[in-house]
């Protein structure tokens, strides 16, 4: 116990590790030991978390439940972790969704050792990401995160998998490129990789010229590089054509995930990197960043609207609701320190988790109805209505979470963004509504295409008769409604956490 | 119970009885319908409680009931919500209490509680009815059961929370709360059959045209809040605030900023109150059960957005000196004018009984608007609660006259029999009494007819005003669209209720059950009697009789009391002759029409008829302009070319560049330099060289020594050589 | 005293009859034998130098003994060699003992 209070977060980050390598003894054939040991596993990091958010004050600036050990003392790297307001957000959601993915994934039958290992593996790299506090380590777990997803998708995937886990893979790690060179040039030039030192001396940073060039020019080279990194993972417009494809072809539970955290990193690395090392370059070029996030909003709706694949309509529509988290990072850089800032920095934090919960929701409805039916089509179904009532209304309830209405979460956090961006750039605030006006276009389709319509004989009846949803499948997506809801009624224990981490970070 | 504590909980027990209804209780019809009265009933009870002791506060205006609390947390400030019962809030408070109260019992008798179960029922299509044997063994259909019953209760009971929320929110934000539950409600609730593609339809229409004004609203909230700091009424309503706000400019039509969110506002409440242009959705919306249009049209959601205006007036009459509109009241006093008259003219031709009462309720709402653009404040706050009450009437007067006629199709049998139809109706006077005459209360309440009804002291009220400040163009449109309101009411009670039976079905319609008829009393009652609060302090005759309580109520709200309008005989004047000159004309022209008969103003309109009864076209422009372009705009611009073509386009390039790249380094020179120059050529050259030297390797060890011995001489020869 | 020369001469006598016979001769003994002859030459060579140089220092004749013990060892390994192939091809002739050609 003591050991574990001690290095809390080490335990969280690797316990998932120790697990898949638990698992990789046990016999093949035994699924259902395979399945519950990696359930509780993944739930022993979130019971953990929940203790860290015990422990956490949210008053107190800085990193807490830090722990550091040597690790690459020759390049003045060392295994540093720790969490703020704004990681410990996203370690909670990462700890919950990982448990619900695995659950989800109970119907896999295929090679489920192997999915399991690699869906632990997976919970590393992505916590790792959050809690790192050392430049480094960032990065290693930001690619590590990458492997396990890559798998995924390229051997439980669906029919065009192959180049949906190819360009996921290229994509992200052409992007990462850049950013392993800025952080490069930072380490070398500063003898560290730290993270807290780095906010302060690179900052400090002012000789006229550098590397040959004028220290500006140099810092917004480096921006660049870290933004078009974090931008694919995002994804931002125009760099998100990735998404829908990896998304389609990405096993149920992957594609939980993928939408639930993964995307996050991208935000995540905006927040915690961008704005905080490059403050200058952030507010010069915020209206691009906001530009970008209009058309990520704009054109993932509108994307989204014309779908004929349940899934792809889900996927572009993560690219809608993401951009609202660059929306509030753009307004947030443009007006730095003031209380705008803060409320658009709330709203994209808050934001981040509630996609976490509605898109991870959505996904898994959509996995749950093409497990029955064996099509994501829209036009092949339609009228599923009476025939799975329960399934029906869990997907009304989820819709109108992904579409932001007033009482879930998702409303406050579009709220507060938009309230942000209102006051340091409007325009781009009413462009955004264009997308919200396409977000309920796409979300009516959906429902209009799935569950209204004519009675569909064909899944009423016969062989292709459709079961409603399982009480595993209830299991897995009730704590995300309850969490919505209870989010959008009271959102203030949550947001005071992000609020007090904003307001001293920025 | 302190009162503040029992406003928190007034929109609770609708929302519990929506949780109870959807997760325990919705396979049993009795128990969901008690659940939902029972929670409308108590909701009716707190709020007349709260009214009650809102009467009996001296001076409301200034002593309202507030309380509020932090909810988000906003950098070192925090957004409140509360809830906040001010004159304003508690008569709307009261209306809809009533309303809701009365349309949730009309439901039960509306979806045929009670009566066995369809013989082909399904979920998500209206009942068919169901075959019965009687005691002598004769099979007869009757109205069968809803087979959603339960869900249907859930549904109303969300409804009333949103509504509830609305009322008694005492900010924007958490009024836009309400506001957008009740807009997910409508949707459910008009595509509540959504196995049929129309209702489908209808309640996407729904959600999308009044989105369209939701994210203009979204906007002009989020405008307010970072402008003021505060969504609260109060503190936005303060003197200081207000001036700050109509002083900034906005550089956008040149309005400054309190006109330009009052505006953006505005645009919400077009979508809401389906207000021109936003206005096509609401007819559509007919496709949902009766008790759910009643509660759309009459007490709650249109209302709202009406209620929502009349909220923001210090804001909208910021900069207002008194002389001449702002440019902000302009707009919605012409929006209003012009949906007013624009959608009396589309009722004129309408042959379906609810949807003549759908473009009645947007064109009366045009008359609120209308009047809260002028700056008549309490003449629109007085017209949205008598006309709540005469339409919610109308609207289940209504759905009992369809009940009635579905009925008599059972009895023929003849199923293609439109029941809604008012040309297939006639002479039901007499088949269904009670429904009758409380149609006939609220038909004339609607027309305004003169001093006993409630229509015709609010709608009088809104001439006066505009009589009284010279808004003459105002006052001419509004003036002939109530000629065509009282015409139009009139040719729907001839058609429907008076003459002969027209069909076999209309003669053996049937009045409906006391759970339909009552409400239907209840709100003739008010229709009538409430219209007698608000009568003028110098009317000829009757002014003085009963106090102007709506005034001095009301007038409370704001900062400044309303001056008491001068009488004038001109506007009087005008009211008795439209409103009876309608009434009569209709009923003229209407009387004898006969089964078959096309609509007697079919010839004398010519072409303006087929304009007018398909709605002005508006409904094909907007697919033809606006739907249609979106759709292509997504489905083409967006994901094929945008998406595949041009950003996946480049990708692919990138992607196939460098498998171009490579296939150069690899054909032009990992092959031919490395591969064969470098590496197979050097393998080559020792392989041939090997070949041609292989022949000295004999194998005869002699041949070996000789070599050796040989080399031994000529190596010695030059050792010697060179030390010599 | 017999001069150094002459020690030397006879060595060279020796060695070249070695030679000669190891070259020329076909019989795969017959080259053993002047492989052996070549040898004893060779120690001629070393015990006189031995002899006429510093004969404190006893490198000649250490140097002559290893040289009879390594023709000792040569010839018994050499005879094995030609008497296995002998039973394999009866026949020595050196000519036609040329498996290691190409």
């Amino acid at each position: 116990m003591d050991f574990i209070s001690t290095h809390l977060l080490t335990s969280i980050l690797f316990f998932p590790v120790l697990a898949a390598l638990a698992i990789l003894f046990f016999p093949k054939e035994q699924l259902r030991l395979i399945r519950w040991t990696a359930l509780i596993a993944s739930l022993v990091p979130f019971v953990l978390s929940l203790m860290l958010w015990g422990r956490f004050d949210a008053s107190a600036a800085g990193f807490q439940s830090v722990e550091q050990y040597p690790w690459y003392d020759a390049i003045h790297s060392s295994f540093h972790v720790g969490v703020d307001g704004l990681s410990l957000t996203m370690v909670m959601l990462t700890t919950l969704l990982t448990p619900l993915a695995i659950l989800a994934s109970f119907g896999v039958t295929d090679r489920v050792k192997a999915y399991m290992i690699l869906f632990l593996l997976l919970e590393t790299g992505m916590l790792g990401v959050f809690m790192a506090v050392d430049l480094l380590i960032f990065f290693v777990f930001w690619e590590v995160g990458l492997v396990p997803m890559y798998f995924l998708i390229n051997q439980w995937g669906s029919a065009n998998r192959n180049y949906a886990s190819l360009k996921f893979m290229i994509y992200t790690m052409g992007g990462s490129l850049g950013l392993l060179l800025a952080i490069q040039m930072l380490g070398v030039t500063f003898q560290t990789y730290d993270l807290v030192a780095l906010y302060e001396r690179w900052n400090a940073f002012n000789p006229a010229t550098f590397l040959g060039m004028p220290i500006e020019t140099v810092k917004t080279i480096a921006f660049w590089a870290f933004v078009i990194a974090f931008a694919i993972k995002v994804p931002v417009w125009p760099f998100h054509t990735w998404l829908p494809d990896a998304h389609t072809e990405a096993p149920t539970a992957g594609s939980m995930l993928l939408a639930g955290v993964l995307l996050k990193l991208g935000a995540y690395g905006f927040l915690r990197l961008v704005l905080p090392l490059y403050p200058a370059q952030a507010a010069q070029y915020a209206g691009w960043l906001a530009f970008l996030a209009v058309m990520a909003i704009i054109f993932g709706a509108l994307g989204a609207y014309g779908q004929n694949d349940f899934k792809r309509l889900v996927a572009y529509s993560s690219v809608n609701h993401m951009g609202f988290v660059l929306l509030g990072v753009a307004a947030a850089a443009k007006v730095a320190g003031t209380a705008d800032a803060t409320i658009a920095l709330n709203g994209a934090v808050f934001q981040m988790f509630n996609h976490g919960l509605s898109a991870a929701g959505m996904f898994f409805l959509v996995g749950v109805i093409y497990e029955r039916a064996h099509t994501r089509d829209l036009d092949k179904l339609g009228g599923l209505f009476p025939i799975v009532p329960v399934y029906g209304g869990i997907l009304l309830f989820t819709s109108m979470a992904s579409l932001g209405l007033p009482g879930m979460s998702g409303f406050v956090s579009e709220f507060l963004v938009v309230r942000g961006a209102w006051a340091s750039m409007p325009v781009f605030a009413a462009l955004a509504m264009l997308g919200l006006l396409m977000t309920g276009a796409y979300i009516l389709k959906a429902i209009k295409k799935v569950l209204h319509g004519p009675l569909n004989e064909h899944w009423a009846q016969g062989e292709h008769k459709l079961t409603d949803i399982s009480a595993r499948e209830v299991m897995v997506i009730a704590p995300l409604m309850a969490l919505t809801l209870i989010l959008g009624i009271w959102p203030a224990w949550l947001l005071d956490v992000v609020n007090k981490a904003m307001s001293m970070l920025f | 119970m302190a009162t503040e504590t029992l406003i928190w909980l007034l929109p609770l027990p609708p929302l519990l009885a929506f949780f109870l209804i959807v997760l325990f209780t919705n396979k049993s019809k009795t128990l969901s319908h008690s659940l939902a009265i029972g929670a409308a009933l108590l909701s009716f009870l707190g709020s007349m409680l709260v009214f009650a002791r809102a009467l009996a506060t001296p001076e409301f205006g200034r002593e309202v009931f507030a309380s509020s609390i932090n909810w988000i947390p906003t950098g070192d400030t925090f957004l409140k919500i509360g809830v906040l019962i001010d004159p304003l809030s508690a008569i709307v408070l009261f209306f809809v209490a009533i309303t809701v109260l009365m349309i949730f019992i009309y439901s039960v008798g509306y979806h045929n509680y009670g009566q066995p179960a369809g013989d082909h029922d399904r979920a998500g299509l209206q009942p068919h009815g169901a075959t019965v044997t009687d005691e002598s063994g004769h099979k007869r259909m009757v109205l069968s059961v809803e087979p959603m019953y339960s869900r249907f209760f859930a549904f109303i009971g969300l409804f009333a929370f949103g509504m509830y929320t609305l009322v008694v929110s005492d900010s924007l934000l958490t009024l836009f709360v309400g506001w957008e539950i009740m807009g997910l409600c409508s949707y459910l609730l008009i595509g509540f059959w959504y196995g049929k593609p129309s209702a489908r339809a209808a309640a996407i229409k729904a959600f999308m045209t009044t989105r369209v004004g939701d994210v203009f609203m979204l906007l002009g909230i989020a405008f307010l809040y970072s402008a003021t700091g505060t969504l609260t009424y109060r503190e936005i309503f303060t003197q200081q605030t207000l001036q700050a706000l109509a002083s900034t400019p906005t550089g956008i039509f040149g309005l400054s900023a309190a006109g330009l969110i009052a505006l953006l506002l505005f645009i919400g409440t077009v979508g809401k109150s389906a207000q021109w242009p936003l206005h096509i959705w609401l007819p559509d919306a007919m496709e949902g059960p009766t008790p759910v249009s009643a509660m759309i049209h009459a007490a709650t959601m249109v209302s709202a957005g009406v209620y929502t205006v009349i909220r923001m007036f210090p804001l909208l009459t910021a900069d207002f000196t008194g002389h001449g509109l702002t440019a902000t009241m302009s707009v919605i006093a012409f929006i209003g004018t012009f949906t007013a008259i624009f959608a009396a003219t589309i009722a004129l031709a309408q042959r379906d009984i609810k949807k003549v009462l759908a473009y009645s309720t947007i064109s009366q709402l045009g008359f609120m608007l209308a009047a809260i653009g002028m700056g008549a404040y309490i003449a629109a706050v007085f017209h949205l609660v008598t006309h709540a009450f005469f339409k919610a009437l109308l609207f289940l007067g209504s759905g009992s006259v369809i009940h009635g006629m579905e009925h008599g199709v059972f009895h023929t049998g003849n199923h293609h029999l439109d029941p809604q139809d008012m040309f297939n109706m006639g002479g039901l006077k007499n088949k269904m009494p009670i429904t009758f005459w409380t149609f006939l209360i609220g038909g004339f309440s609607l027309a305004g007819f003169p001093l006993l009804t409630a229509g015709f002291w609010s709608k009088d009220e809104i001439l006066a005003d505009a009589f009284a400040h010279g808004h003459w163009a105002i006052l001419i449109t509004l003036a002939i669209a109530a000629l065509m309101t009282a015409f139009y009411t009139m040719r729907q009670i001839t058609l429907t209720f008076l003459g002969e039976p027209r069909t076999k079905e209309a003669e053996h319609a049937q009045e409906t059950p006391w759970t339909m008829t009552l409400p239907l009393a209840a709100l003739a009652v008010f229709a009538v009697g409430f219209g007698w609060l608000g009568i003028p302090e110098h009317f000829p005759g009757l002014g003085g009789l009963l106090p102007n309580w709506i005034h001095e109520f009301v007038g409370g709200t704001l900062a400044e009391r309303p001056e008491v309008l001068a009488f004038s005989w001109i506007p009087l004047l005008t009211s008795l002759v439209v409103a009876l000159g309608g009434l009569l004309l209709g009923w003229a022209v209407y009387k004898n029409v006969e089964a078959g008969q096309p609509d007697p103003l079919e010839k004398p309109l010519g072409f303006l008829y087929p304009f007018l009864q398909n709605k002005w076209y508006f409904d094909e422009f907007y697919q033809y302009f606006v739907v249609q372009p979106v759709i292509w705009f997504s489905e083409v611009f967006s994901s094929q070319w945008l998406d595949k073509l041009v950003i996946d386009g480049a990708l692919h390039f990138i992607g196939r560049s460098a498998l171009a790249i490579g296939d150069v380094f690899r054909n032009k020179f990992d092959k031919p330099v490395i591969n064969e120059f470098i590496g197979d050529g050097t393998a080559t050259v020792f392989q041939k060289a090997g070949h041609e030297l292989r022949l000295l390797q004999t194998g005869r060890i002699q041949n070996y020594m000789i070599s050796a011995v040989a080399l031994m001489i000529v190596l010695g020869a030059i050792l010697i050589y060179v030390l010599a | 005293m017999v001069p150094l020369s002459a020690y030397l001469f006879l060595s060279a006598v020796l060695f070249s009859l070695g030679l000669y016979g190891a070259l020329a001769r076909k019989n795969a003994i017959a080259i053993l034998l002047g492989v052996e002859l070549m040898l004893n030459a060779v120690n001629i060579n070393l015990v006189s130098f031995w002899r006429y140089g510093e004969t404190a220092q006893m490198a000649g004749q250490v140097f002559a003994v290893i040289v009879f013990a390594v023709a000792a060892a040569e010839v018994a390994v050499g005879l094995a060699l030609i008497i296995n192939i002998y039973r394999r091809r009866n026949n020595i002739n050196a000519d036609e003992i040329d498996l290691m050609k190409w």
